[in-house]
């Protein structure tokens, strides 16, 4: 972001008025974001939709997905706003690859995430299954480091995409854990049977607590918070649809939906309100002393969902209606505020509010359409906007005088910085000259800003769906019905309150400047962004030294596993009673075969360690494959040897053709380091060989076992239609892990291509 | 290289694809399976690079540059016989026809999904090892640093 203007100097650009072609992926992502929403509110209006496919019944893991309110509430969001969003970008995408001098085809690329993310956001919304919810959450987290990072030119990009990935990915992790922990508790994953079983406990806080953070994460909130603004070096579609509509709403989507657990703990839900209040301050505070357009709307972002997270910590009935509620109204502001921005910069080629201004007179239909978004997010009479925050002050009323005061202070930071962003834009002295703009920047802003109004005047449809969504989260019926009321109500007098505090606010000129930019230094100085910085060098460098000590020789990463797991074999054993565990077997005329077989194996595993020359050596320790391979034959196990022959045939063969390619070897004088390595190799072969042998020894020593598995799979072979156990077992008892090798076969053969070959596969 | 090496290596690659085919025809029944059959696949087309050398070993056989599409088609196919039963409502690896059920049999070869599933894997390990065979013979013939 911060040379773009520069940048777009040097390469003196095509009037952005010419609209370039766009491809037919684009308006195919509209089209699909157009069908996707109309069948989500055809299956809303029938009254939902449920899919229940239990897939691998014996984990307990089902495809559980709903379309009740609150999975229509923001599968409607991820798809109608997508609609807008990827219709601004048909337009928006072309300038952008062309402004970092791309090529236009790359826009494929852009898409098939995009769509992805829609995607797993409705399938996310639609989950009701904790192991589900994470999968679609983690598709979520993997498709925005995609999005994010789509200038991979720039290297500021991909460290915002990794630190998105990092920050969400890992706290995820954390909902997995709670997930786990909740299924030992009550053994369900399944989010409607644990609304039934769960009881308050401290099994249930932790893991409420554990999910919350997953979310928080997610929504952006302190003190996780910082990798959002970081986030806007995505081009803006992207921030528009993801920071707006999606991707932080994927957060209080999981809070909404598992609400009735956290709800079983009052500590949750007061971690929550806490956590929400102060993301409200900070997001609010920090917005006021941003330059950056999109900054403005990050920092704007992380305050807007922490009144969502502060409302699902007052919980209750009024709690989530004023949620969900929340959430649409904020969805469709933002995104509409995020496109505004994007388009103010394609018409300018500027991205700061200083350097803007005045741009009512030359852009009237994005000023006026942005102008409603941003009363609605201000709270305006006549918008959606209005609602949300009537709803945030009653909930607020319900929770006490404290919060009711936090609330107006709320309110009026977000009338005073949304107030800045606008009047900055739009009003005073003229800045940055303007071009023209396509018209697909500015309808989408004008459809929303439309849609705002609509919900201003009639309510009924959001709050219907809104309480829909409520219920769900509140787990008893919800009915939300806001209205205008001409009286001196608490409502209204904390609206009027926020107002003129938010304007003296805006007026304060200076000294707010001066108290704004204090607050944001203390913040990079000390916040978590920090933390995250130096956490992040700490990791690269224990990362770097393993990787050296591991990795640079192959010796020690043998070592490294076979070490510390013979290890832990002999201690093991010294844990464990050994008497009787180590038979001594008599020896028949008939094992004489495998005697000299394995006699075989012996000479040439002990002459193996004296080999010197590199072709000897491959040779000599095929020579003990192939003996063991013959043992297998002679031990009643043709399968096990005919694979053993194959297999020791291949690793021979690329031995020798590897081999062949290296630089003959130098003899070298012993010197005192090599000697000390060979001890050192000799000590580890002695302890990994000496834990084997036990091992092999003890195993042998028991009867052979003809019960448990074994013996299942022989019996029932004959059923499986098969006359091979081996085969059956392959491809029919055991077909799943057989699956999963094979796959790991085609990952590796794609992983060799992308070692030798860059990425070629022939 | 030999002359024996030479001449023999290159007619191995019919005898070895009638032992393939007999591997995963009798798989099911006796010794052998699909891996087996396409390792034994891919070491007589192994033999014939390093007899040939790779230009002329994929020149007189061009249908060796599908290898890595073979792979894919392979994996797909296992795929799709693993969880074609979901969309029946089945768990996923559910094989047809059922225990106690009739089987069509031609000779030892039984029609079974069972076999379908042997088949891919054969598919797949043929085409990744091929492929590896390949990557490897443009590594050790004309190394790039």
């Amino acid at each position: 972001m911060h040379d773009e203007p520069a940048r777009r100097d040097q390469r003196s650009l095509s009037a952005p008025g010419q609209a370039p072609r766009r491809p037919l992926v684009a308006w195919a992502s509209v089209a699909c974001a157009g069908c996707a929403f109309a069948a989500v509110l055809a299956g809303w209006l029938a009254g939902g939709v449920t899919v229940d496919v239990p897939w691998a019944p014996t984990l307990g893991l089902r495809l559980d997905l709903a379309l009740d309110g609150l999975g229509a509430l923001y599968a409607l969001l991820a798809t109608g706003i997508g609609v807008a969003v990827f219709a601004y970008g048909t337009a928006y995408l072309p300038w952008h690859l062309e402004h970092e001098g791309r090529s236009a085809r790359e826009g494929y690329r852009f898409w098939a995430w995009m769509v992805l993310f829609m995607a797993a956001m409705v399938g996310l919304a639609c989950a009701r299954d904790l192991v589900l919810l994470f999968v679609f959450f983690d598709l979520t987290a993997v498709a925005s480091y995609f999005l994010i990072g789509f200038d991979r030119e720039r290297r500021e990009a991909r460290g915002a995409a990794l630190m998105a990935l990092l920050v969400t990915g890992v706290s995820a992790v954390a909902l997995l854990i709670g997930a786990v922990l909740l299924y030992g508790e009550y053994g369900t994953f399944s989010l409607p049977e644990l609304f039934e079983r769960a009881r308050p406990g401290s099994t249930t806080t932790v893991a409420g607590a554990l999910i919350a953070v997953a979310a928080l994460a997610k929504s952006a909130q302190v003190p996780l918070h910082f990798w959002l603004p970081r986030a806007m070096e995505a081009p803006t579609p992207v921030s528009a649809y993801l920071h707006s509509a999606a991707m932080v709403a994927a957060g209080v989507l999981v809070l909404g939906r598992v609400h009735p657990l956290l709800a079983l703990s009052e500590a949750v839900l007061d971690g929550l309100l806490v956590v929400g209040l102060a993301s409200i301050a900070v997001g609010g505070v920090l917005a006021l002393a941003q330059d950056e357009l999109k900054q403005i709307l990050a920092h704007s972002t992380i305050s807007q969902y922490g009144y969502v997270v502060a409302l699902y910590g007052i919980g209750g009935a009024v709690g989530a209606g004023a949620a969900a509620l929340y959430v649409i109204a904020h969805a469709i502001a933002k995104s509409a505020l995020f496109m505004t921005a994007g388009a103010v910069t394609v018409a300018t080629g500027e991205t700061r509010l200083s350097r803007m201004g005045g741009l009512a007179r030359d852009l009237p239909v994005l000023a006026v359409a942005s102008a409603v978004a941003a009363a609605t997010l201000a709270a305006m009479p006549l918008t959606l906007g209005f609602f949300k925050d009537e709803l945030f002050f009653a909930a607020a009323r319900e929770a006490g005088p404290s919060v009711q005061a936090m609330a107006v202070l709320a309110a009026a930071l977000t009338f005073a910085y949304i107030g800045r962003f606008w009047l900055g834009l739009f009003t005073g002295r003229r800045g940055a000259e303007a071009h023209p703009v396509p018209a697909l920047l500015v309808a989408p802003v004008a459809v929303l800003a439309a849609l705002a109004v609509v919900g201003g005047i009639v309510v009924e449809p959001f709050a219907r769906l809104a309480g829909d969504a409520a219920s769900v989260t509140h787990a008893t019926a919800v009915s939300v019905d806001p209205a205008y009321h001409l009286d001196a109500r608490a409502e209204n007098v904390m609206a009027v309150a926020a107002w003129v505090l938010g304007a003296l606010l805006l007026a304060g000129g200076r000294v707010r400047e001066r108290a704004v930019r204090a607050v944001a230094h203390a913040g990079d100085v000390a916040g978590p962004r920090r933390v995250y910085g130096i956490l992040l060098r700490g990791l690269n460098r224990v990362s770097d030294r393993v990787h050296d000590a591991e990795v640079r020789d192959l010796r020690m990463s043998l070592a490294a596993v076979m070490v510390p797991g013979g290890v832990f074999v002999v201690l093991g054993f010294l844990a464990t009673p050994t008497s009787g565990a180590y038979v001594v077997g008599g020896l028949a005329a008939r094992d004489l075969p495998i005697v000299a077989l394995l006699a075989l194996a012996v000479v040439a595993a002990l002459r193996l360690t004296r080999e010197r020359g590199r072709l000897g050596l491959v040779l000599t320790l095929s020579v003990v494959g192939f003996a063991l391979a013959a043992v297998y034959a002679v031990a009643g196990a043709p399968d096990v040897a005919l694979v053993a022959v194959l297999v020791e045939t291949v690793t021979t063969l690329v031995f020798v053709a590897v081999f062949a390619r290296l630089p003959a070897r130098r003899p070298e004088a012993p010197t005192r380091r090599t000697r000390r390595r060979r001890r050192r190799n000799g000590a580890a072969a002695v302890v990994a060989g000496v834990a084997t042998f036990a091992t092999v020894w003890a195993t042998l020593s028991r009867p052979t076992a003809l019960d448990g598995d074994a013996a299942e799979h022989i019996r029932r072979t004959p059923e499986a239609h098969g006359g091979d156990v081996v085969t059956v077992i392959l491809a029919d008892f055991r077909g799943f892990d057989t699956l999963v090798e094979i796959t790991v076969l085609a990952v590796a053969v794609a992983g060799v291509a992308a070692l030798l070959r860059h990425g070629r596969q022939w | 290289m030999s002359v024996v090496i030479q001449v023999v290596a290159p007619r191995l690659l019919g005898p070895a694809l009638m032992v393939a085919l007999a591997l995963i025809v009798k798989g099911y029944t006796d010794v052998g399976d699909g891996f087996s059959a396409g390792v034994i696949v891919a070491l007589a087309i192994a033999l014939r690079y390093i007899a040939l050398g790779r230009e002329r070993a994929e020149h007189g056989l061009p249908i060796l540059r599908h290898a890595p599409a073979v792979a894919a088609a392979g994996l797909l196919a296992a795929l799709a016989v693993g969880f074609f039963p979901v969309v029946l409502g089945d768990p996923p690896f559910t094989h047809f026809p059922p225990p106690g059920e009739p089987v069509l049999k031609i000779g030892s070869l039984e029609l079974i999904t069972a076999v379908a599933f042997d088949l891919g894997l054969f598919l797949l390990v043929t085409g990744v090892l091929v492929t590896l065979v390949h990557q490897l013979a443009d590594l050790v013939e004309e190394p790039h640093s």
